[in-house]
């Protein structure tokens, strides 16, 4: 009889001791911690040196290091910087730094820090931005840091202000070689968390909130990513609190409480033109494609409907400076004919065209690629591929990896190619990177196109007008000019959403321009600071 | 003899059921080209599309026509595994025979031989080689028959050991029958029910291995097979494609398997005395 | 004698064992000149021009077969690219789990597919035996490619009762108890798939072999003796119809293996499967063969632990060799 009351008494003890050991918090309003997963987890260590150079590694590193400014819903707000202004007669930027702005060590944040950092990516660049225009930088007094450019630069404030995080100089003072520079100092930095572990092969990451934070204690302690392959599962049974997801899962996911987020359109889907040979370099041809392609039908078969046609004129239709006169080539097969017959080229009896002989046969080159940051088959081609056999261009397709493709259209031996990239609600600078030769160089997805004069001016003039309104009014022209010549065709804007649990009390939200420089990605740190 | 088996075979649920669903499985094979209503490599058909008329299981994530798709799987699938099956049994018998027969040095050679491959887990060697090499979907049966034919060898001997010691063979061999005509005239045809048997778990055992080396992405991607076709179905687990596209390749999968193994233990029963008091 | 039965099947294992780690270390070498490029371009994983000269050194420098050897044997087996990490670190962070997945699975499907053999041969006969007889039968058909997926999506998405994938929560801050929960709930679905992939097999196997031993004479013997029913199950009669369930263990277990390989890769539980899996699409050549051989000689082992274990359940067989 004892014995079993005993036994009894034990299991009791047992289950209750289950039960407690994972009761939530019992403080109300703080969350103990919340789990974001994406499907490809390894993003690299988060410190501005070794995070991959991609949007989902930069947001990584953003919750350890902060930027001078910030951006929430509406736009700019104040981080390391209370307030800012600029002199336009001295080209010089002031900024007012938060006084209770400190390190993840415990030592204040100073002007100094900031100064250092510039002095250090001009010797050790970070390769998400520039400051090649930065002539010099002052501390002035305890909390005050001036900046200087040597040449009017438009997108400072979202690149030097916005992207670039700030270092430590106590501790990046003595470091030579930063990118296998290992030791946990590190990732000592002025962000809302601090970096606890970061597991490769699993690709998880673990941060803890930093309680000293000078815009208040985070509302999460711990802050966790995880790798699954299956949002909707993870999601639905709640191993999961943040995930992208598919357009397909959203009806599901909102019957199961969810709360699911849709992107501005800030990704598209481009034609990379070959406008160095004919008969590419001529703009009607160019504009024949334009008509010859429907996007609609492209967006139905390849994004089961889950996208939007694109503006021809590069920039994304919510950015603020899109230009809703840009000049737009409907879907027109036979305006297409009568441009390319323009040429010199004939319809056979066939229906396929030729010049003197020699078929019109273009080679389109096709392969996977990455949307913020998952990986998607291409099916694109073929649907462009059959589009462009209706008017009579012979299409020969062929997938290749992308790292081939890249390297082909690098080196200019392609005809097509198809192409995506993201930033284009973000700033206007992307114009120039996926316009012109000097900017874009490295970047594979730019057009290179220097072949008009004009176009050249106004993308030179955008970057060095400071003043907003005037620089608008050089963006629109631009739009328009690019979508006259188009060398690069903009296809559509594939739907981006994610969903989150809004049990947890925390609302996810789509930062308008993007993260930082522009990336499309629903993690902003403000969501978790009060 | 053979009327008494032929009787039992008749009688026995697990043989018509078997020989039935297979004679069916067998039929959709050889005609898989003509009933498939599309080319399984036509990808212009909208992707994700339920099924309809013209597509009687939808079409998948490449705009391909399912249907079709399954259909020419299944060859591929069933192709591998009778080429590893015949092939092994082709080894397993000719190994088995000739180490019964002649003995002595050859067969402990060839039984050593046996023992060492069956220690190597023969899996192992077929998905590095597939890794590694991407060979042709033949080349890998083949390989497999290397690593299949030992067990068949092992069964053929034992039994072959067994009728060697019989009367008739004693005598023929007093008439002045040659060795070479022992075996092909006498032995061969007797130990004919192992073959069937032997080939028959070879071949299951060849086909499952067909549809995980293709899920696991061993095959080139291009190879149409139930195996791969079950990885992207998955892929696409949030859509409504449960019955239409994931379902259908793991059904067809398990009756071929469900088939030869009906078809293996009906085989087991009628031909061997002893395992058939058990049933 | 005792001892010459631990010896013999030595030289045959030793001698299998040598000649995995011997393809294993020739077979990439055999590969066409370029095959680093080739390989790796076709990967996701973009190697910095000097990961790729080391690659390519790894494998061309006439490492001599001896110091590979050695190399295995104090876990040196190379580096991964793909994660950046030594091969070892990978293998035995991994090889836990695939352990207590493969090896639970065995065990239980062992246990209660020979108990309910043993059962169902006893009361042979009755419509309930025949039925299950039946059904196991086709279960058996069933691949656990099949059943993964099908327990896949009824439990974890359709009804949301488990897991979709990994093997723990990580960083979870639970007790020790609780974490024992969690690492169950994440098993229950890739065990549960293994185990009816392997119940049918040991079940009518076990039934099967038992029927004929429960017709001998010595069974009649023991129910004469009046011994409880039990007991003349499970002492007498049942230990002879174990030796072909253990039997086909060892010939089956090369096959199991796959099985296990795809079930990991479907729940995208952390064990060798799904590393294998990841190495083989990321291209990585030194990582596939690391596990490839390190599976390889575990098998190995097991089989040879499997031709003591018969001679010890069988001393008949001991006797014999």
């Amino acid at each position: 009889m004892k014995r079993s009351v005993v036994k009894a008494a034990c299991v009791f003890v047992f289950l209750a001791a289950l039960v407690f050991s994972n009761l939530p918090s019992s403080m109300a309003s703080q969350i103990r911690e919340i789990r974001i997963s994406d499907s490809k987890g390894d993003w690299g260590f988060p410190n501005p040196y070794r995070h991959y150079p991609r949007g989902p590694g930069y947001v990584r590193m953003s919750w350890v290091f902060d930027t001078l400014i910030w951006k929430d819903q509406n736009g700019y707000i104040p981080a390391l910087a209370e307030s800012w202004s600029f002199d336009a007669d001295r080209l010089a930027f002031t900024f007012h730094l938060n006084p209770k702005a400190r390190w993840h060590d415990g030592r204040p944040l100073r002007p100094e820090d900031v100064v250092f950092t510039l002095d250090y990516f001009k010797k050790h660049p970070y390769r998400w931005i520039t400051v090649d225009h930065v002539s010099r930088s002052e501390a002035i007094g305890p909390h005050t840091v001036i900046i200087y450019l040597s040449r009017p630069y438009s997108p400072f404030l979202s690149d030097i202000g916005g992207t670039m995080p700030i270092l430590p100089q106590h501790i990046w003072g003595s470091v030579e070689d930063p990118e296998r520079y290992n030791d946990p100092k590190a990732f000592i930095g002025s962000g809302p968390y601090l970096f606890r572990d970061f597991n490769k092969a699993k690709g998880t990451y673990l941060y803890e909130a930093f309680t000293d934070y000078y815009q208040g204690r985070p509302k999460v302690d711990r802050l966790i990513y995880l790798r699954s392959g299956k949002p909707l599962i993870s999601l639905s049974t709640g191993q999961v609190d943040l995930a992208n997801i598919k357009p397909e899962m959203a009806e599901q996911l909102k019957g199961k409480g969810m709360v699911v987020i849709k992107d501005e359109r800030g990704w598209n889907k481009k034609l990379m033109i070959n406008h160095r040979k004919f008969p590419f370099n001529d703009k009607r041809f160019r504009q024949a494609l334009a008509y010859a392609v429907n996007r609609q039908e492209i967006i139905d078969k390849s994004q089961r409907g889950f996208a939007r046609p694109a503006s021809f004129g590069l920039l994304s239709i919510d950015h603020e400076m899109y230009n809703p006169e840009t000049p737009t080539y409907s879907y027109d097969p036979a305006k297409a004919r009568t441009l390319i017959e323009a040429l010199g080229y004939r319809s056979g009896p066939d229906g396929r065209l030729t010049k003197d002989g020699q078929p019109l046969k273009v080679e389109l080159l096709s392969s996977n690629i990455t949307v913020a940051g998952e990986s998607v088959a291409d099916r694109d081609g073929e649907v462009i591929k059959k589009q462009l056999e209706s008017i009579g261009i012979q299409v020969d397709l062929v997938n290749m990896e992308q790292a081939t493709t890249d390297s082909k259209v690098k080196s200019w031996s392609f005809d097509l190619a198809v192409s995506g990239h993201g930033g284009v609600s973000g700033d206007a600078r992307i114009l120039n990177e996926m316009i012109s030769s000097q900017y874009g160089a490295g970047s594979v997805n730019s057009a290179r196109y220097d072949a008009n004069p004009e176009l050249n001016r106004l993308l030179e003039a955008q970057m060095l007008e400071m003043d907003q309104e005037k620089r608008k009014a050089i963006v629109f022209k631009i739009q328009e000019v690019y979508a006259e010549d188009l060398p690069a065709i903009s296809l559509y804007y594939p739907d981006s959403m994610a969903a989150y649990n809004p049990g947890k009390g925390i609302v996810w939200f789509y930062t308008k321009g993007g993260i930082s420089k522009g990336i499309p990605i629903s993690q902003n740190k403000m969501s978790l600071i009060r | 003899m053979r009327s008494r088996i032929h009787h039992e075979l008749g009688r026995d649920p697990w043989f018509v059921t078997g020989a039935v669903v297979g004679l069916f499985l067998l039929l959709l094979v050889l005609l898989g080209p003509c009933l498939a209503p599309h080319e399984p490599y036509d990808m212009s058909f909208i992707p994700l599309s339920q099924p309809s008329a013209g597509h009687w299981l939808g079409v998948n994530d490449g705009g391909m026509d399912i249907f079709s798709e399954l259909l020419y799987g299944m060859r591929n699938t069933v192709e591998f595994g009778l080429a590893a099956g015949l092939v092994s049994l082709v080894f397993g018998v000719a190994i088995g025979l000739v180490a019964a027969w002649f003995g002595g040095v050859l067969d402990h050679v060839t039984m050593r031989l046996a023992d060492i491959l069956l220690a190597i887990p023969a899996v192992m060697i077929l998905i590095l080689i597939a890794a590694l090499f991407r060979p042709s979907p033949l080349a890998l049966a083949l390989t497999l028959s290397i690593m299949l034919w030992p067990t068949t060898a092992k069964g053929i001997r034992a039994q072959a050991l067994v009728v060697k010691n019989r009367l008739h063979i004693h005598a023929a061999g007093q008439m002045g029958a040659s060795g070479a005509y022992l075996i092909v005239r006498h032995l061969l045809p007797e130990l004919f029910p192992l073959y069937l048997i032997g080939f028959a778990t070879k071949a299951r055992m060849a086909m499952f291995m067909e549809a995980s080396l293709a899920f696991l992405g061993l095959f080139n991607p291009s190879r149409k097979s139930l195996g791969i076709m079950i990885s992207y179905a998955l892929k696409y687990y949030y859509l409504d494609i449960w019955w239409n596209w994931l379902l259908p390749p793991v059904f067809l999968l398990s009756l071929l398997i469900m088939t030869v193994t009906f078809l293996a233990i009906s085989l087991e029963k009628v031909f061997d005395p002893r395992l058939k008091e058990a049933m | 004698m005792r001892r010459g039965r631990y010896i013999k099947p030595l030289p045959a294992f030793v001698l299998a064992g040598l000649i995995m780690v011997y393809a294993s270390y020739r077979l990439p070498r055999l590969l066409p000149g370029d095959f680093v490029s080739a390989m790796y371009a076709s990967s996701p994983v973009t190697l910095t021009a000097d990961q790729e000269a080391q690659i390519r050194a790894y494998y061309t420098r006439g490492e001599g077969f001896s110091r590979y050897l050695l190399n295995l044997f104090t876990l040196k087996w190379g580096y991964s690219y793909t994660f950046l990490a030594p091969i070892s670190a990978l293998i035995l962070e991994a090889l836990p789990w695939s352990l207590l997945l493969m090896g639970g699975a065995h065990v239980i499907s062992m246990l209660f597919g020979f108990i309910a053999g043993v059962e169902a041969a006893w009361r042979r006969g009755g419509y309930v035996e025949r039925a299950g007889v039946g059904c196991m039968t086709v279960l058996e058909g069933i691949p656990e490619i099949g059943t993964g997926v099908i327990l896949l999506l009824v439990f974890a998405l359709y009804l949301g009762w488990f897991p979709a994938s990994g093997a723990d929560t990580a960083y979870a801050m639970f007790s020790p108890l609780g974490r024992v929960w969690d690492a169950a709930q994440h098993l229950a679905l890739p065990l549960a798939t293994l185990v009816l992939a392997y119940f049918p097999g040991n079940f009518l196997l076990t039934r099967g072999s038992m029927v004929m031993v429960l017709r001998e004479q010595f069974v009649e013997t023991a129910r004469a003796k009046g011994l409880p029913p039990v007991r003349v199950r499970y002492a007498h009669a049942a230990r002879n119809a174990l030796l072909p369930m253990v039997t086909r263990f060892g010939l089956r277990i090369a096959f199991m293996v796959t099985g296990a390989l795809v079930v990991e890769t479907i729940y995208a539980y952390p064990g060798l499967g799904t590393l294998l899996f990841n190495a083989i699409s990321m291209r990585d050549v030194p990582l596939i063969q690391g596990i490839v051989l390190i599976s390889s000689l575990m098998v190995l082992f097991v089989n040879l632990a499997l031709e003591y274990v018969y001679g010890w359940i069988d001393p008949r067989v001991g006797y014999a060799q």
